[in-house]
């Protein structure tokens, strides 16, 4: 469903180009789970906002569900953008002054979807992940791991064909992330849901059926993983 | 979607309750000011205007040209009435002789007594061709009634006041001036506020040819009383270039024997409540086009000076909102779906203050006749009103609203996911100073108004007038024969009181807005000088009872006509002597049909007028006919007991008319209320604007101190003095002061120098205005931000960097 061939991105810097991803090609079929690895500063975000249409390369080729996006403009982006893709942080990135359900909702507003059908959406969400209580509380009222729920939530509500998560599990205890990552899991497996995460944890990195390792821009190595 | 925007507005709002509040403050102030102001502007371009033949109607004036002196009056001869019609004939013409007080008597009649009644304005002797001019609605009679003498009309409340109701008020009597029988013979609605002909007691033109004396009505071409004016309606398509050219031609024919110079020409009724040329005409007052502006050009400021602080405001605080603009971008919003969620929360800010300024308006309201004609009764809300709130409220949203929108809008997404944008990086600094100066300008502007109005007035009311104008009470009286004959026997008797020091009857005060005008005779020369000398009358005791001091000669000996005179230095000065001495003895005669006087005495120059007119050549001379005044010269001390003792003993003396009185020294005041007023109004407005700056100040400081906490913190460990933290806060903007300072100074200078050329005598526009506008304005921005600025400076570095 995706490719990236030969792509680069840097930045100017006095007169030389820093290169943050130099020469990178990748493929993600549809139904994958796949982890990206690597030390800081190694361009992992940097190839996720590209892939999520939230920034741009420098050069190569991008293609998604079959449209060479590196052709498009603007505005056909993020159209494209708003049909395919649910984003995850791992500052969660709440809205502050709307509340649990709001949060969840808006993508759909975005979308022009009616206002009946918005509420069976998120009640149906709300009800799955097991936050119905939390409806109406204010994301500083919930603990990180409520939040990022809700921000899961959010980035599935308008069911993406592909999910991205950067890091997101980078601010929840180890019993949080676990449950977040049986839970992309499940998506994964049951709901079909394609994702590209980025992770630090070598055993989150492991829930995936690929892991892919950067370096300076490009790709380290890639290793698929054969679950049961 | 909408709800939700209102949501997330209404959240912000709350959230940043004292930026809220700020905003709307300001705003709500600046609107309801503007709000006010167009009222004020819009009651006086309305005038004249609900008459349908608005466009077509003229007003016949007369310009004297003397040398270099040029002057107005809205008068015009009484032969140039007939001569008018033969020369412009397809013209209708209206003359009217306008009365400035007259006394009104109800004869005695069943249950009650004679009721008297003054009237200062609204009486006139008129024709009925004034009909075909002006629109008017006519309860009772119509127009053909004032072809004939002793008839009157009267206005429907005047009618409520005189008799109880307007049903039964034609064909009743009453007395004008206890001289004259008038019938009325007509009723007429009552005229609106807004028009400059008030007229609520009508007397019939014709009436007048028979009481010429009492009036000075006088059929010679040579005698121009600015009481006696004439309208005109011309058929439409005439041109006024081609009417004045033909009265020009009629102005060479007739006015020939005495008077040079001299030319009619029409001001249009759109041009007569704005032409400060002639002065008060016949209504109630008339406002120059240049108070107008002013007025709107500080309506329009104050709205500037609201919209800057919302920009500044908001622009500053998008640095806050740069996170949720993000993630919204991210979740698939629009740029245009963004730019339509902010501006909706800057109208739902501007439409709050708008409302809230209704209400500041309408407890305003009321106050409104104090600096300005507005009536009290004035409504608020009128189409004209709304439409202008709602308009001034888009342009409000237009101005303050799409710069933050269309920045905030712009951010990157990923950018402002990371809190990558800062103030610096959204550029808005330099164009947040620059809108900093301008409203410190346009503060500095309006302090420097005020100063300059404040200063001048203060001069003008305190000013040497040359002659003794306080505890000096006047009272109005008439000129008939049994009132003339009283005089003496009134004066021995008010001079028996201890407090009274001089008595004295007079034509006219010392300084006064009467101009009785003639040309002259010098020397017995057989041809009249070429300028015209202005008249004052009074007995003998008239320098006096005002204190005038002589510089040659000393007043005249009591008569009862004009048999010697007294001049004031100007006048002798422009007959080209310059030793006052060398003027005893030399005579005058005043008109073609006067004696010649000699010269008694020189007083030295007092003002003659107001003191937006030079110092006039005067003639003072005896002539009992004309003296319908008594001034009387108290003791300060007791006045109000003195004056109530007067009061009794002057309508023991004259039991048929009503007592009027009034102190000299409060009726000069009068001739300033138009200025009093202005100055009033830039003080009040540079309040606002004052205000409106403040808080706009107030929030940028405690905004910068909120971004800035850190900062402080790290200084103050490095080793930082409070001193030093509050100098860095103080230092861009004492820089920013002076920035505008250097605007706001130069405009201030010409606009107010410009202000000051319509007095003659006025205050030096120095420097020191300016170092006053400049101190004040560093003082007030001082107040405002070093309290916070102290405050930030305080705060224990620990804390600040903890919360990191
Ligand atoms: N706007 C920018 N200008 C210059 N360099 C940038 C910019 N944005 C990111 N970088 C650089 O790109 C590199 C990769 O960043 P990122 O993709 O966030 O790395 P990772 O997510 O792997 O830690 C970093 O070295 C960062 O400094
Ligand atoms: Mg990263």
């Amino acid at each position: 469903m995706l490719s990236l061939q030969h792509l680069s991105k840097y930045y100017q810097a006095g007169g030389n180009k820093t290169f943050v991803l130099n020469d990178l090609s990748l493929d993600v079929d549809e139904g994958e789970f796949v982890s990206i690895m690597g030390p800081s500063g190694s361009g992992k975000s940097t190839l996720l906002n590209i892939i999520g249409l939230l920034d741009e390369p420098s050069e190569g080729y991008h293609y998604f569900a079959g449209e060479a996006v590196h052709l498009l403009k603007e505005k056909q982006r993020s159209a494209m953008s708003r049909g395919y893709m649910g984003y995850v942080f791992q500052a969660y990135h709440l809205i502050d002054e709307l509340t649990v359900y709001e949060n969840i909702e808006t993508p759909l507003i975005y979308q022009n979807i009616k206002g009946s059908e918005r509420k069976a959406l998120v009640a149906d969400i709300l009800d799955r992940f097991n936050i119905v209580g939390k409806k109406d509380l204010f994301p500083s009222q919930l603990s990180g791991g409520q939040q990022q729920l809700v921000g899961i939530a959010r980035a599935l509500i308008a069911k993406p064909k592909l999910l991205l998560a950067d890091e997101p599990t980078g601010n929840l205890n180890s019993k949080q992330g676990d449950e977040i990552m049986e839970l992309f899991l499940k998506l994964n497996r049951e709901d079909g849901v394609t994702i590209i995460q980025v992770t630090h944890s070598e055993k989150n990195a492991e829930y995936g059926n690929r892991i892919i390792n950067l370096l300076d821009g490009k790709i380290e190595s890639s290793r698929v993983l054969n679950h049961q | 979607m909408f709800r939700n925007y209102l949501k997330i507005a209404w959240r912000n709002l709350m959230r940043h309750k004292g930026y809220s509040a700020i905003n709307i403050a300001g705003l709500t102030v600046g609107i309801a000011a503007c709000l006010l102001i167009y009222i004020v502007v819009q009651y006086e371009t309305s005038f004249n205007k609900q008459n349908k033949n608005y466009r077509n109607i003229y007003h016949i004036v007369t310009q004297s040209v003397q040398g270099n002196d040029v002057s107005y009056t809205p008068g015009i001869t009484v032969p140039a009435v007939p001569a008018l019609r033969t020369d412009l004939p397809e013209a209708t013409i209206a003359a009217m002789d306008v009365s400035y007080g007259s006394q009104i008597t109800i004869p005695a009649g069943s249950g009650h007594a004679d009721k008297k009644f003054i009237e200062h304005s609204g009486v006139v002797f008129i024709e009925p061709q004034y009909f075909d001019l002006f629109d008017s609605e006519w309860i009772a009679g119509n127009k053909a009634v004032l072809a004939e003498p002793n008839m009157v009309v009267i206005d429907k409340s005047t009618a409520i006041k005189y008799f109880g109701d307007w049903q039964h008020a034609e064909g009743k009597f009453l007395k004008m001036d206890n001289l004259i029988d008038l019938k009325i013979a007509g009723v007429i609605e009552d005229v609106v506020s807004n028009s400059d002909f008030p007229f609520k007691v009508l007397v019939s033109y014709v009436t007048l040819k028979n009481y010429p004396n009492n009036y000075n009505y006088s059929d010679e071409w040579g005698s121009n009383s600015s009481n006696h004016q004439v309208m005109l309606l011309m058929p439409p398509g005439e041109s006024i270039e081609s009417v004045n050219a033909r009265l020009k031609v009629f102005s060479k024919k007739h006015y020939t024997f005495d008077i040079r110079g001299t030319f009619n020409f029409l001001q249009p009724l759109s041009d007569l409540h704005f032409d400060t040329r002639f002065g008060n005409t016949t209504g109630d007052h008339i406002t120059s086009k240049a108070t107008l502006f002013t007025l709107s050009f500080i309506g329009v400021l104050i709205i500037i000076m609201a919209s800057i602080n919302f920009i500044n405001l908001t622009t500053a605080q998008s640095v806050g909102r740069s996170k949720e603009v993000g993630i919204r971008k991210v979740l698939g919003s629009s740029r245009k779906q963004l730019v339509f969620q902010l501006l909706g929360e800057t109208t739902m800010i501007v439409v709050t203050s708008g409302f809230l300024a209704l209400i500041v308006a309408k407890l305003a309201l009321p106050y409104l006749e104090n600096i300005s004609s507005v009536p009290k009764t004035m409504g608020l809300l009128s189409a004209g009103s709304v439409l202008f709130l709602i308009s001034t409220l888009i342009s409000v949203v237009v101005l303050s609203g799409i710069y933050p929108a269309l920045i905030l809008s712009g951010f990157k997404p990923v950018l402002a996911i990371k809190n990558k944008i800062t103030a610096a990086s959204i550029g808005g600094v330099p164009l947040r100073r620059g809108l900093v100066v301008a409203q410190f300008a346009i503060s500095q502007l309006l302090i420097i108004g005020t100063l300059v109005a404040l200063n001048q007035m203060n001069f003008v009311n305190s000013a040497d007038l040359g002659f003794n104008s306080s505890a000096v009470l006047v009272i109005p009286g008439y000129t008939d024969s049994l009132s003339l004959q009283k005089m003496g026997q009134f004066k021995q008797q008010q001079l028996q009181k201890p407090q009274v020091k001089s008595v004295s009857f007079i034509s006219d005060a010392p300084s006064s807005d009467n101009n009785w005008a003639s040309n002259f005779y010098f020397d017995q020369a057989p041809d009249d000088v070429d300028f015209t000398v202005f008249l004052k009358a009074g007995d003998a005791d008239y320098f006096k009872t005002f204190g005038l001091q002589f510089v040659a000669g000393g007043g005249y000996a009591p008569s009862d006509t004009i048999n010697q005179m007294v001049v004031n230095e100007t006048l002798i000065k422009k007959l080209g002597i310059k030793n006052p001495k060398a003027a005893l003895g030399k005579t005058l005669r005043i008109g073609g049909r006067g004696v010649w006087a000699p010269i008694v005495g020189v007083v030295k120059d007092f003002k003659t007028n107001s003191l937006r007119e030079e110092v006039k050549p005067i003639i003072i001379a005896p002539g009992k006919r004309v003296l319908s005044l008594a001034a009387i010269k108290i003791q300060t001390g007791s006045l109000t007991q003195t004056v109530a003792e007067i009061q009794k003993l002057w309508e023991k003396t004259y039991p048929e008319y009503a007592y009027n009185g009034y102190f000299v020294d409060e009726r000069i005041a009068q001739f300033y209320k138009q200025e009093n007023q202005l100055a009033l109004i830039y003080k009040l407005f540079a309040g606002v604007a004052i205000f409106i700056s403040c808080l706009g100040l107030y929030g940028l400081v405690s905004f910068m101190a909120v971004q800035r906490t850190k900062e402080v913190g790290i200084r103050k460990v490095l080793g930082a003095s409070v001193g030093s933290i509050v100098y860095l806060f103080s230092k861009e903007f004492l820089i920013l002061l002076s920035i505008s300072f250097l605007i706001a100074m130069p405009i201030g200078w010409y606009m107010m120098n410009g202000w000051l050329q319509s007095f003659v005598y006025r205050i030096d526009l120095g420097a020191g205005v300016f170092l006053a506008a400049i101190l004040l304005s560093v003082f007030i921005a001082g107040l405002t931000f070093g309290y916070k600025a102290i405050t930030t400076a305080l705060v224990n570095p620990i804390k600040s960097l903890r919360s990191e």
